[in-house]
């Protein structure tokens, strides 16, 4: 070899070194359109959907784990992976029968004993579900396809629990995963749903990757929210977690993600003066601003306390800390149910509705025998939801005439320090803030806040008596007629004895890529007929 | 040298051990609860109660500490609350964009801040020195956040020459790799080249009085052997210890840089760690932290037998 022919040799090597280094773009401008590049509201760290009941585990499970029912856009439960269901006339047993077909992602056929191990375990964890089971007489598969359940008194609101968004949904999942405690997680994720996860692939804390179930059978109905069918348009989904909301709206704008789940509301001018943008309301569902009083001590156990506070707050002044100067993200809610459902009512909503009477406020507290002791107010920082609402609640307090020991916090210990029935001063705390999704407002059965049931209900633990009549008339109503007039009278003698301070409706906004289409409002993010050119 | 060497790494057997014990102790007293957070905000107390039981949490502090410490001297860190994977797994996950980052800082920020320094110390009170000065108290001063994001707005949104965020692997190509590195490099090497730029310079201002440096000149040495061969190599020891020591502060910085660059690396699993209270990722990535701190020390230790043959151990 002589010394330029070794030159050329040595020289196309390095060229071809130097071309597989430089690597093209990890993907093809086809694979490109079949990949749909996701930003999720938060980090999906763990994946069993009825052990961890996040939001982010449902939206990523919604698309791995298939559910019996699944709600439309009006709310209805539809059927999704049941074919046929009939009632008994005395409305105790129901027999189900499931679509032909179905299959998990390992191969094997969707049976009804795997519906039944997994409505057992749904039920030990769901509200819904832990009625239903109190009403279970017999839960069993009559064959493959086939399953009954009979229960010792009707209940109406069966299909709504089988087909509601809130957490934890009745996800159905082999029975070998099935029979896990359902206070462990399960140690694989195989589901029957449209896409399939990607456990080799997930990074926690990164990225999270899902494919396309070659085997789903979707249903023939359009699609709508959960219902219908589920027919999936990319071939790959990926999730990358970007904790920064400057560099997700940085990562959109420059193409590096198609769809953005929650930008914050000061980010949304800068992403809409760009064309190849859309942004648009994500939920119209929306979210509840709350805060909780602790009913068990001084001074929240007396109402005239919690009156006192309903009576000076403003909940416009609320809404503008969280979401600004945009109108079109907020309302008043002098009320506990969501805006725009059929349940929605202002009855016994004066309280917090015209100008704020800080002078009857006033007169309140001092009935209500305050004596100037601190009031603690835990406030996580890390959420920029609670975190607003906590400095208006701090200005309101104060200008009431409370003595405030503001605690300001991270949610992870406000998750702890909220749980402790302790008296003030000794670990125990006052009131804490916090917001619930417009879905899980929308009946009785999915709003843990509202109940006020003492010990057995949500952080603060109302005991009211006028509630809880009130939910179980609600359980028995015939007709959305009745409900309506169950939920009025809920809905005042929840306000009049102050379940919880609403700080009002606010939405949220959600933004893609101008090349992705498909893109619906709901309260969770539907990947199904989404598609990228 | 070697039995320096090894006794050494058998001391820091103890220091990690008073490291385990206090990370340990700390966890165990800071509030937070993981049950609560995988619970969920609809989850009753109940629910959270049952959590905790299930994940061995209401046990006392001495039965946890010593499974955790027989754990570990067994290799097994145990396994993350949240995502059920074991800790050394989710580790080898994140080690790499970490390691490639804190690398390619430090290699910019000492090819970079070195000649610097020496420059700046050679021209004294000239404009030069003067700009390294400005420049390294804008690399104290300016976060390194702040400066992330001005370098993600010119180079990425608005010149379009490299990606906003993300990470790739080395394996999949050098140049893809660097394409992802160079922006958070260049945010987490300012306030380190500041450091190193100005230890030089002060350093090579002390050298440059001596009197061998004199008779290097008398002797008609020229500038650059002068500066590089004479004196830098005998201010080296002052500049390599702070080197060293600046491997804590590349560490502090990788979890901002890496949080503005959406890197997943060891920064960002830490503080997703701490948010949602994971106690065995936690334990396990600050003493990995810990061990990679006492180790470069060591480093140090021994390299300064190479800038100064007076040191012997």
């Amino acid at each position: 070899m002589d010394r330029r022919s070794f030159l050329k040799g040595t020289g196309a090597a390095g060229l071809v070194g130097v071309s597989s280094g430089l690597a093209g773009p990890a993907l093809s401008q086809g694979a490109a359109a079949r990949t749909l590049r996701f930003v999720p509201q938060a980090n999906l760290a763990n994946f069993d959907p009825i052990w961890g009941t996040q939001y982010v585990v449902r939206n990523a499970a919604a698309m791995v784990w298939d559910t019996l029912y699944g709600f439309d856009d009006t709310l209805t439960p539809k059927r999704q992976m049941v074919e046929a269901e009939q009632v008994s006339a005395d409305g105790l047993t129901w027999d189900f029968r499931l679509r032909p077909g179905l299959k998990f992602h390992d191969g094997t056929p969707v049976l009804a004993k795997d519906v039944v191990a997994s409505l057992t375990r749904w039920s030990a964890r769901d509200p819904m579900g832990l009625m239903v089971k109190a009403l279970q007489n017999e839960l069993v598969a009559v064959d493959d396809r086939n399953f009954r359940w009979v229960l010792k008194k009707p209940y109406p609101k069966l299909l709504m629990a089988l087909g509601k968004n809130s957490t934890p949904m009745c996800f159905m999942m082999p029975e070998r995963l099935a029979k896990t405690d359902p206070f462990q997680q399960v140690s694989e994720f195989i589901g029957s749903g449209p896409m399939r996860f990607k456990r080799d692939e997930w990074n926690p804390g990164a990225r999270a990757v899902f494919e396309k179930f070659a085997d789903y059978v979707p249903r023939e109905e359009p699609n709508s929210w959960l219902s219908g069918g589920k027919r999936m348009a990319v071939e790959r989904i990926e999730w990358l977690v970007m904790p920064d909301p400057a560099t997700a709206a940085a990562a959109l704008q420059n193409g590096e993600v198609d769809w953005w789940e929650n930008p914050i509301t000061d980010l949304v001018p800068q992403l809409r003066r760009n064309r190849n943008i859309r942004v648009d309301i994500a939920d119209p569902l929306g979210n509840i601003g709350t805060f909780r009083m602790n009913h068990t001590t001084k001074p929240f156990n007396n109402v005239k306390a919690r009156r006192a506070v309903l009576t000076a707050l403003s909940q416009e002044d609320y809404m503008r800390a969280l979401v600004g100067d945009d109108d079109k993200l907020w309302k008043p809610l002098p009320g506990y149910f969501t805006p725009g459902t059929p349940l929605y009512t202002e009855e016994g909503g004066e309280i917090l509705k015209g100008p704020r009477n800080f002078e009857a406020a006033k007169k309140l507290l001092a009935e209500s025998g305050y004596d100037g002791s601190p009031v603690t107010c835990v406030v996580a920082q890390d959420q920029p939801i609670t975190k607003a609402q906590g400095d208006v609640t701090a200005d309101l307090l104060k200008r009431i005439g409370f003595n405030v020991d503001f605690v300001a916090t991270d949610w992870g210990t406000t998750g702890q320090r909220r749980a402790m029935k302790n008296p003030v001063g000794q670990g125990g705390w006052s009131m804490f803030h916090s917001w619930h999704a417009g879905a899980d407002c929308i009946n009785p059965a999915v709003y843990n806040a509202i109940r006020a049931s003492g010990d057995g209900a949500w952080f603060g633990w109302p005991n009211i008596p006028a509630v809880e009549t009130e939910v179980a008339n609600w359980f028995d109503a015939p007709d959305l007629a009745a409900e309506k007039a169950v939920i009025a009278r809920l809905n005042k003698a929840a306000l009049d004895n102050v379940v919880y301070a609403p700080t009002g409706f606010f939405l949220g906004y959600q933004a893609w890529r101008a090349n992705v289409s498909g893109i619906a409002k709901g309260p969770l993010p539907f990947f199904w007929g989404v598609s990228k050119s | 040298m070697f039995a320096y060497a090894v006794r050494r790494v058998l001391a820091t057997i103890p220091v990690m051990a008073i490291v385990a014990l206090f990370v340990f102790s700390l966890l165990y007293i800071a509030p937070g609860d993981p049950a609560a957070v995988i619970a969920g905000d609809q989850a009753t107390p109940q629910d959270v109660e049952r959590i905790r039981a299930s994940l061995g949490l209401d046990r006392p502090f001495l039965v946890r500490f010593g499974e955790w410490v027989w754990n570990i001297l067994n290799g097994d860190m145990g396994v993350s609350i949240f995502t059920n994977l074991p800790v050394t797994t989710m580790i080898q996950q994140r080690i790499e964009p970490t390691v490639s980052l804190m690398v390619l800082t430090l290699c910019l920020a000492v090819s970079i801040a070195v000649p610097m320094g020496v420059i700046a110390a050679w021209k004294q009170g000239s404009w030069i020195d003067r700009a390294v000065m400005g420049f390294a108290v804008l690399g104290f001063s300016v976060p390194v956040f702040v400066v992330g994001y001005v370098l993600a707005y010119i180079f990425a949104l608005e010149l379009d020459w490299l990606p906003v965020q993300g990470y790739t692997k080395f394996e999949e190509g050098f140049f893809p790799w660097l394409e992802n590195l160079i922006l958070p490099s260049i945010a987490l090497g300012g306030v380190y080249i500041a450091l190193i730029a100005r230890i030089t310079r002060a350093t090579m201002l002390e050298v440059l009085q001596q009197d061998y440096i004199r008779t290097a000149r008398a002797k008609g040495a020229g500038q650059r052997n002068i500066l590089f061969l004479h004196a830098l190599k005998n201010a080296a020891v002052p500049i390599v210890t702070v080197i060293g020591i600046g491997i804590a502060l590349l560490i502090g910085g990788a979890v901002v840089t890496e949080s503005v660059f959406a890197i997943p690396g060891l920064g960002r699993l830490t503080v997703d760690a701490i948010l949602r209270r994971d106690y065995p990722v936690i334990q396990g990535v600050v003493l990995l932290f810990s061990f990679v701190y006492v180790l470069v020390n060591l480093v140090i230790d021994l390299a300064y037998t190479l800038f100064d043959p007076r040191i012997r151990y």
